[in-house]
């Protein structure tokens, strides 16, 4: 009934006292700013790691050795260390598992490389031209490693080997001979830079990539470490997953293999980055308490400095609840204010953050939702206390206040 | 001694009050006794020393304050044990207020002063205007109307004072030293402003004052000494 009188009373009072006013707003715009800000990052950096995920697909599974003997099983360690993968084996899944669309074994390798005398340190894979599909690499220039290169001392290099190699002053580097692993490789291809993720071998963008059958001739002969297997469509990938752990073990009873797919790893960022924005949302609140008794330090003096008012106010037949509701419009308009400025700071500062790491800035609605919600909420909550003071003073005393 | 509610036409009856406060050890007994009457559409001024307990008598009259024991009726309806919600409904609508410091809010206008007790009648706005425009003219402060009271005088202050108090067109207006902080000229100004109110609107006034001269003003004069009433 008196919403209206009290919201131009809370206006015209919080206009009187501005610098009181602009002191608890500044509390309220950065509790409510950094709580903004941390929940949004929280959830912008969520859904940029998911959305990693979702551009590979959900569909794959990789596949590695377990080193771990089963507890009961009585073979020697050692034994299942030297266990291997068999290329022949590995690239015949396809055919003999109908819930394995295609399949793309790697051998890690590392090296020094060489190239007009220059050298540059690297990693690298070992790969089938399947690797170019399944992990979506497109080339930026020259050729992408196919079947037919085979045994060949062929090599595609990285976005940023490319790069690093050009800043060493060698250019066009397409066609140019490199020492890899003592011998000698053409480059036949540079890789575009795809997006980081946690499914996707660094080497993509860091490193040389060789055909998987040269690799494996290389010395100290490196062995398949991992198979990435895209699932067929109409299979699922708890299905494929026991297709392939029953494969391995009538090919080989000493390997024993541990499948992951790519929905293990995502439940797990999900339940690490809930963790995450949980941290950085407590790290708000902290601000927004900060925020919070201000606003109440404010209020208080608000009242003792208005006694005599809520005196007079109440001679003239103001309710102890006309004088609550009062104090607490103006406590929870200074925090929608404040709270609404604040949302403004938090998601700018949001945004920054997002452009400097080229992420994917959005709005949250989860986050503005809390903003409004929480912004009311500390104004109500820290600003009870002040207006029930303010209206259990007597009357009596009130007016004789100076 | 009999408690009996009355039937008869009294504004205002006070039996047997008595007012104490308990200091620490000691308690002082700031009314003894206290019996009155008042009829409707009196003039009354209720004068004593500083320190008789008039101020006290006025916060009880105006049920701000309540008697440790005796009985205030008030239209024939028993004060005491009300709640503070109904005692604030009594004084928005029954009573009105105007003390020695005229006590304005200074961020209001006059127009805005003499609104306040409307508001907490819910009154909506363009009525509550209306009333104090119309209030202002009684006591001749209608170009004041958008000055703040730092912008007044003190005889204009205690004017738009009355304004409010009688906006809510109140049975009683309860005056404490109205005339306290006041020149004697412009103290008689005001003091005629309320006999004419008195006369024209015929609201019960209760002027409380030291002075003897403001007092003999009214028809009704009720001394007090010591918190008990000797003569009136």
């Amino acid at each position: 009934m008196m919403i209206r009188e009290n919201v131009k009373e809370a206006a015209n009072s919080l206009l009187h006292s501005r610098q009181r006013t602009f002191l608890a707003l500044l509390g309220i715009i950065i509790g409510i700013g950094s709580f903004i800000a941390m929940v949004s990052v929280g959830t912008i950096v969520r859904n940029e790691s998911l959305s990693q995920f979702k551009e590979l697909g959900t569909d794959i599974l990789t596949v590695t050795k377990d080193i771990q003997p089963e507890p009961g099983r009585d073979q020697r360690r050692r034994e299942v260390e030297e266990a291997r993968f068999r290329l022949d084996d590995v690239l015949a899944l396809p055919s003999q598992c109908p819930s394995i669309q295609d399949v793309a074994p790697t051998s890690a390798i590392y090296g020094t490389m060489t190239c007009e005398g220059k050298r540059f340190t690297s990693h690298g894979l070992g790969v089938t031209e399947s690797f170019f599909r399944i992990f979506k690499v497109p080339v930026e220039d020259g050729r992408s490693i196919s079947d037919l290169d085979a045994y060949m001392p062929f090599c595609v290099i990285s976005h940023e080997k490319a790069e690093e190699i050009g800043s060493a002053g060698i250019s066009s580097i397409v066609g140019k001979e490199v020492q890899f692993k003592e011998r000698v490789f053409t480059v036949i291809g540079v890789l575009s830079e795809v997006p980081r993720s946690k499914m996707r071998p660094r080497e993509i963008n860091e490193g040389i990539l060789v055909p998987l059958t040269t690799s494996l001739r290389f010395p100290l002969r490196p062995e398949i470490k991992t198979i990435t297997a895209r699932v067929a469509p109409e299979s699922t990938n708890q299905a494929a997953s026991e297709q392939l752990v029953q494969y391995f073990e009538k090919k080989n009873r000493t390997l024993m293999v541990r499948v992951q797919s790519a929905e293990d790893v995502m439940e797990k960022m999900e339940k690490q980055m809930r963790l995450f924005t949980l941290l950085l949302g407590a790290i708000g609140s902290i601000a927004l308490v900060v925020g919070g008794v201000g606003v109440m330090n404010v209020m208080l003096v608000s009242v003792s400095e208005r006694k005599r008012e809520i005196g007079i106010r109440r001679a003239l037949g103001a309710q102890q609840s006309d004088i609550q509701a009062q104090f607490l419009m103006e406590s929870v308009m200074l925090s929608i204010v404040g709270g609404t400025a604040g949302m403004g700071v938090g998601l700018g500062a949001a945004y920054s953050i997002c452009v400097f790491n080229q992420w994917e800035f959005f709005v949250s609605l989860l986050a503005v939702a809390l903003g409004v919600g929480v912004s009311c909420a500390v104004g109500l909550f820290f600003g009870f206390y002040p207006a029930r003071q303010a209206s259990k003073l007597n009357p009596i005393t009130a007016l004789r206040t100076d | 001694m009999r408690l009996s509610s009355t039937s008869d036409e009294s504004l205002i009856r006070l039996i047997s009050i008595r007012k104490s406060y308990d200091l620490g050890p000691v308690s002082v007994e700031i009314l003894k006794d206290v019996n009155l009457t008042i009829q409707k559409g009196e003039m009354v001024s209720i004068v004593g020393a500083s320190g008789c307990g008039k101020s006290t008598l006025m916060n009880i009259l105006g049920v701000l304050d309540a008697p440790t024991s005796g009985r205030y009726l008030l239209e024939g309806q028993e004060t005491s044990h009300l709640s503070d919600q109904v005692l604030s409904q009594i004084r928005n609508r029954r009573i009105g207020f105007v003390f020695q410091q005229f006590h304005l809010l200074p961020r209001l206008t006059a127009v805005e002063n003499v609104q306040l007790p409307l508001v907490y009648r819910g009154v909506p706005e363009d009525q509550r205007v209306a009333l104090a425009r119309e209030m202002l003219a009684r006591v001749h402060m209608s170009d004041r109307e958008k000055h703040r009271p730092a912008e007044l005088s003190g005889g204009q202050q205690q004017r738009i004072a009355i304004a409010r108090a009688i906006v809510g067109r109140p049975s009683i207006l309860l005056a404490d030293e109205p005339t306290g902080s006041l020149d004697t000229a412009v103290g008689q100004d005001i003091m005629n402003l309320f006999l004419e109110l008195n006369r024209a609107e015929a609201i019960t006034t209760i002027v409380i004052t030291h002075d003897p001269g403001i007092a003999r003003r009214c028809a009704r004069q009720v001394r007090m000494k010591n918190g008990a009433i000797s003569g009136r």
